[in-house]
């Protein structure tokens, strides 16, 4: 079986935002009001001589056990056998259940309004109805045998992506290693994006 | 992954605590006046009022989900009873279905009485379809079956009550509400609003004497639930004060809010609490005081579903 998942490294995220980029034009987000589906935060960490900037992209977590799928009353949130956790447009009403019940705010949604101006900005456009919307890991892609478009354009290769049930694959090594950990993995989602915390290597 | 960051939704505001509220109330109602029919005494009015108030409530609580849809024709897949198979562990598609299946028996229950009614015989519409055979039809088979009909429109009932506190604890990121106390304060919330309405409605638009050994029972009920939904709220205030961040912050929010501390807990519960207890322990009986501790209650039923959606903290690592 094929468990896809990434390694966010903190310690070579440079804060360029290629990833925000990418995914915006492969995947046609909402750019003008803000909305993506990978974001890059860019913090202050530490006082005085030591502070220091971070940056922390997030997306969504393709959880083992996603909070959003339970929600979901139409089954249009769905979780292919290789761990994607997808959104089929077309089944979804838009009661927005998902985005409340995702810990990782990874949701946000696409109204007609937003249909109408993407068109504008970007040309042709991939969907036609109104719905929430997420990280699809570029299922599309992935399929294709590419990676997503975010750990492709990633300068730093800060973002690995593979398949954690395959013992040769990197991903799979650096997760089992222990050095990346998931976020918040008490709510017993089992997310699928481990990070590399920056603080480890500075000791 | 060091820092956190703690912040209130903006996505589920007022429109869902009025689904709540209106969904809540009315399967409360309709419950109610069945039971009351049912094993109390045959009551035509009162299942009347109950039962077109019940369904115009859930009708609402539904429009306001439904307004607030993004895509509008995709509800298709959660109406029909198809979505038990489909998502059975999906607290809305449970809730919808309850929801129509309560309206359904709701006025399949009232429509004997509504055939005998004048009133209803008179509406310009209705008077037409109540009369036709095939509603004939349905009339006797609800009088035949009449406890049958009844309870299958009270299980949807307090499945509809339970649900709307059900659908908030689904959420497991916000320790306001991913907890076993909201289904319990919110059917017992809604269960009080519907006694104070039922209350309301038997002081002004159905004033029998006869009805007086019920209003007293319905007050004394009230006042138990009005005492069980302080101790429970007293339990999340205890329960939301240390344990995680984000229940603190809820508490932060809620505790510290004149609104819900005067506006909810004081005059919403405490305040009928005090006046249903003068009248059924003191010498006078005051129809004045259970109008007004009516209002307040159905008032405070809303403000609670109000401030628990404005609560819930999420925290964020980054």
């Amino acid at each position: 079986m094929t468990r896809y998942a990434m390694v966010i490294d903190l310690n070579t995220c440079v804060g360029c935002n290629a990833c925000m980029a990418a995914c915006a034009m492969e995947n046609q987000t909402p750019v003008w009001k803000d909305k993506w589906r990978t974001y890059v935060h860019d913090e202050e960490i530490g006082v005085t001589d030591q502070v220091r900037r971070r940056f922390f992209p997030r997306l969504c977590n393709h959880c083992d056990n996603p909070p959003c799928l339970t929600v979901c009353p139409t089954g249009a949130t769905h979780k292919r056998a290789d761990g994607i956790v997808l959104i089929n447009p077309d089944r979804c009403m838009g009661c927005r259940a998902c985005a409340m019940a995702c810990p990782y705010d990874a949701r946000y949604e696409v109204t007609y309004g937003d249909i109408d101006k993407g068109r504008e900005f970007y040309g042709e456009l991939q969907r036609d109805v109104p719905s929430m919307d997420k990280c699809s890991f570029c299922a599309h892609r992935v399929d294709q045998g590419r990676k997503p478009a975010c750990v492709e354009t990633c300068v730093g290769s800060a973002r690995q992506f593979g398949d954690l049930d395959d013992p040769s694959d990197p991903v799979a090594q650096i997760v089992g290693s222990g050095i990346a950990r998931p976020l918040m993995p008490h709510f017993g989602t089992s997310p699928n994006i481990y990070y590399i915390n920056d603080m480890k290597r500075r000791g | 992954m060091d820092t956190m960051t703690y912040t209130t939704q903006h996505i589920w505001t007022w429109w869902i605590a009025m689904y709540l509220y209106f969904g809540g109330l009315g399967a409360a109602t309709l419950s109610i006046t069945f039971l009351t029919d049912m094993y109390c005494r045959p009551h035509r009015s009162l299942v009347l009022w109950g039962a077109v108030s019940g369904v115009v409530l859930l009708g609402l609580s539904s429009a306001v989900l439904f307004g607030h849809l993004l895509h509008h024709a995709a509800v298709i897949y959660v109406l029909t009873p198809l979505a038990f198979i489909e998502k059975p562990d999906s607290w809305i598609a449970w809730g919808t279905q309850f929801i129509l299946w309560m309206m359904v028996w709701g006025t399949v229950y009232a429509l004997p009485y509504m055939r005998e009614s004048e009133s209803f015989a008179r509406f310009p519409v209705v008077g037409r379809l109540i009369n036709t055979g095939a509603a004939a039809a349905v009339a006797k088979f609800c009088i035949r079956w009449r406890s049958v009909v009844g309870w299958l429109a009270t299980i949807n009932g307090v499945g509809t009550a339970v649900y709307t506190g059900l659908l908030l604890q689904s959420f497991p990121a916000v320790a306001l509400w991913h907890n076993p106390g909201v289904p319990l304060l919110f059917t017992v919330s809604a269960f009080s609003t519907a006694f104070a309405y039922l209350l309301l409605l038997m002081h002004t638009f159905i004033r029998s004497e006869d009805d007086e050994d019920l209003r007293h029972r319905y007050e004394l009920l009230d006042l138990i639930l009005i005492a069980s939904e302080l101790v429970i709220l007293f339990s999340f205030f205890n329960y939301t004060l240390s344990g995680s961040e984000s229940g603190y912050r809820s508490a932060q929010l809620l505790w510290h809010d004149w609104g819900w501390l005067i506006g909810f807990i004081g005059f919403g519960l405490i305040v009928p609490f005090l006046l249903e207890l003068r009248n059924l322990t003191g010498k006078s009986f005051s129809r004045m005081a259970t109008v007004v501790s009516a209002l307040l209650v159905l008032t405070g039923g809303y403000l609670l579903r109000h401030y628990f959606m404005y609560a819930g903290v999420y925290a964020y690592p980054w």
